[in-house]
């Protein structure tokens, strides 16, 4: 225990003393943090579709009118209201042209940001310098000439315009009472953790293949397998490796749950489907997938020893990562069916369970003795893993040469108990 | 099978280690089939043998890395057990970590032997100095030269203050002045009667450390034994022989024209032939036969073999 804690200790220097891994987590963290307390600072309004209090007059007075925008328009048919269109266009100035030259001689000189000619009662225009990728000046406009033309057949058949919309935009009063999950708001934080957990494991698994392989390159393991026994070594550097992964993934997500949080009122609820995670689903979360980073990572620290070459550790840890992937696929595929036959035996599996049960806890319904058995199968399963790991790393350290394939190694090792 | 006796004094006291009939499998390979020495504290053990003839893999069951399939090992007349016992492994296939400070992993390697890192600290500190590589300790491993890696290597090795000392190797890469600090240090070992375990192909660094040695040939112990005594062994009845007045190609001809009764040629030196008396001949009769001829003789004496002949001779014997 002490030689493991020795080991676990030099090992998390390496991650805590690597200026990349503090300056990429602090880096995405702050990226995060800033992201989402931007409509704090920033009028996001019609992004979020929330006026920060007081920040949108303010704005508004702060607009000096010289420098709003000009937009010109042309009015060949009668039909157009001036202010009902000033009112559409509540940051520009609206002003009529002389003829249609003209309006296109201002838009050309940019005296006038765009203009409209209006051709007819359902027809127009539009002139527009350089049209930016934000310009919605036009579909604005389209809006206003359909509410001109309505208001111009209402008036000729003598209807009132106010009672007919009364009519048609009637609102309709829907009370919601989901009595367990709602998958439609859970689908998005569920599919962002089944991402998460799987970059966890891949991204930190073979960098712990790659550290055990780096040590048979550099040959400090000829130093260390006669220090230490190889399961201090293994243990140290796969908890190390936990440690790191969670450290790293934690402060990024933290950073992001708690900022949202903060400015949930803000954003107006609008990420509410990717940041608002319940406390027992984040829970769970934890534990699966802590588990599972666990399970792989003693087989990827093992697949690390069955190499000598850094260049040959993606080979050795292809089929894991066939895995790995497969059960990203089918997890994702899986969460539009959380109650059905397959997902269900998925969160039974050691080698899935720790992405498909925490989504059947967020979206289905699962019994707690299912959650208690799942959990205790990935945990049975971690010591065994930790156990095969610890062999074939053994076994493999000092084996320098050409790869060893795993089905070789399983062999050589069931020969020499 | 060879015996071989190497015993060890620490403290005052006389430690003796014991390798007895050691075997190992690989597979359905046998490498080691039955390794037998003994080592005392105090002095130093060469164990010898060619590429791939089972030393490395013996010292890692001495180690415990690998188990042996049976045989075992003693320290004083009770089992050995590595990870109760202080030991310095200086592999041959160095290998630290390039990336981290010298002292971070001098410190590391000591607590994982089983020092508290106060001691491991002033222990590194102390090696370094001895081994003259203080001012690097600081410093990346892999910005150091070639030597000084060396140098930290065996610092790394003794930083526990080992008990037993196993060294593969470790003159290689090492200039005249940094082997000769290297040597100081092995003799201090010997004489602060620790086990000393000495495996190298430079036979002449073996002939300077050790008392014992053990030559191992295919996984078998071939030669084993007191150095002195064995030379004396092998140099019995050979005598070297040169002459002023003609080459030593005209005068092994002569030896195996005129004196075919009394010798044999055995080998040719740079300076002087190898002669090895034939049974019933003696030196004086030889000389008696010499002085008779019209040689003029330049060099005539009883001639000690080398290790490095010893060991070739044996080895060779055994392909």
């Amino acid at each position: 225990m002490k030689r493991f804690l020795i080991v676990l200790r030099y090992e998390l220097r390496e991650y805590f003393s690597s200026k990349v891994f503090m300056v990429l987590t602090a880096v995405l963290a702050l990226a995060g943090i800033i992201l989402l307390f931007l409509p704090r600072f920033v009028d996001m309004s019609g992004f979020t579709g929330v006026n920060v209090i007081g920040k949108a007059d303010e704005a508004q007075e702060e607009t000096d009118p010289g420098e709003r925008p000009l937009l010109l328009y042309v009015d060949q048919t009668g039909i157009v209201q001036p202010e009902i269109l000033q009112q559409m266009f509540p940051d520009a100035d609206l002003q009529e042209a002389a003829d249609a030259q003209a309006l296109i001689d201002s838009v050309e000189a940019q005296e006038a940001q765009a203009g409209f000619l209006v051709t007819g009662e359902t027809a127009c225009e539009y002139y527009v310098y350089n049209k930016s990728m934000t310009d919605s000046n036009s579909a604005v406009f389209e809006q206003a000439m359909k509410m001109f033309y309505r208001m111009e057949y209402c008036r000729q058949q003598g209807w009132d315009l106010a009672e007919i919309t009364a009519m048609y935009d009637v609102p309709v009063t829907v009370t919601e009472q989901i009595l367990n999950k709602d998958s439609g708001s859970n689908y998005w934080y569920c599919y962002v953790l089944v991402i998460v957990v799987f970059m966890l494991i891949a991204y930190y698994g073979q960098m712990i293949a790659v550290s055990v392989t780096n040590e048979k390159s550099n040959r400090a393991i000829e130093v260390l397998v006669t220090s230490t026994s190889p399961n201090s070594l293994l243990f140290g550097k796969v908890i190390a490796g936990a440690i790191g992964g969670v450290f790293q993934m934690g402060v990024i997500l933290g950073a992001a749950l708690i900022s949202y949080q903060l400015n949930r009122e803000q954003w107006g609820g609008m990420l509410d489907m990717f940041l608002h995670v319940p406390g027992d689903v984040l829970l769970a979360f934890a534990f699966f997938g802590l588990g599972g980073y666990l399970f792989y990572a003693f087989l990827f620290g093992a697949m690390g020893a069955l190499v000598s070459k850094t260049e040959d550790v993606s080979k050795s840890v292809s089929g894991l990562m066939v895995v790995i992937m497969a059960v990203y696929f089918f997890s994702l595929l899986q969460l539009m069916d959380v109650d059905g036959p397959i997902i269900k035996v998925l969160s039974f599996l050691p080698v899935s369970s720790y992405s498909t049960m925490f989504a059947r806890m967020a979206m289905g319904s699962v019994a707690l003795w299912e959650v208690a058995l799942s959990f205790l199968i990935l945990v049975a399963s971690i010591i065994g893993t930790g156990m095969l790991g610890a062999k074939l790393y053994r076994m493999g350290t000092l084996r320098y040469g050409n790869p060893i394939k795993i089905g070789t190694a399983l062999k050589d090792l069931r020969k020499s108990e | 099978m060879w015996g071989l006796d190497i015993t060890v004094e620490s403290g005052g006291q006389k430690m003796k280690l014991e390798v007895k009939n050691i075997r190992k499998s690989f597979g359905d390979k046998e490498v080691l089939h039955g390794i037998d020495f003994q080592v005392e504290s105090g002095k130093a053990l060469g164990l010898l043998g060619r590429n791939g003839a089972g030393k490395t893999t013996t010292i890692r069951i001495l180690m415990d890395v690998f188990h042996a399939n049976s045989g075992e090992i003693l320290l004083e007349g009770k089992k050995f057990v590595p990870g109760k016992h202080s030991i310095g492994y200086l592999p041959e296939e160095r290998g630290l970590y390039p990336k981290r400070t010298v002292i971070d992993q001098m410190i590391y390697l000591a607590c994982l032997r089983g020092m508290n890192p106060k001691e491991a600290k002033e222990s590194a500190k102390k090696w370094l100095a001895r081994l003259e590589v203080s001012e690097y300790e600081t410093k990346k491993l892999e910005t150091l030269s070639k030597g000084n890696q060396q140098k930290v290597q065996l610092a790394a090795t003794l930083v526990s203050n080992p008990e037993i000392v196993i060294l593969d190797e470790p003159f290689s890469g090492l200039d005249p002045v940094n082997s000769q600090i290297l040597k100081d240090v092995v003799n201090e070992l010997i004489a602060e009667n620790r086990i000393v375990i000495f495996s190298s192909h430079q036979m002449s660094y073996v002939e300077e450390f050790c008392d014992e040695i053990a030559i191992i040939n295919q996984g078998e112990v071939v030669l084993a034994g007191r150095l002195k005594e064995i030379k004396k062994e092998y140099g019995k009845n050979r005598l070297m022989l040169a002459a002023e007045d003609c080459s030593l190609e005209e005068l092994a001809r002569k030896v195996e024209r005129e004196w075919a009764d009394l010798a044999r040629v055995s080998d040719r030196k740079k300076e002087f032939l190898i002669l090895e008396l034939k049974e019933g001949a003696d030196r004086r009769g030889l000389l008696a036969a010499l002085a008779r001829s019209d040689v003029e003789i330049e060099k005539f004496g009883g001639y000690e073999p080398s290790l490095n002949d010893i060991f070739v001779e044996k080895v060779g014997e055994e392909e």
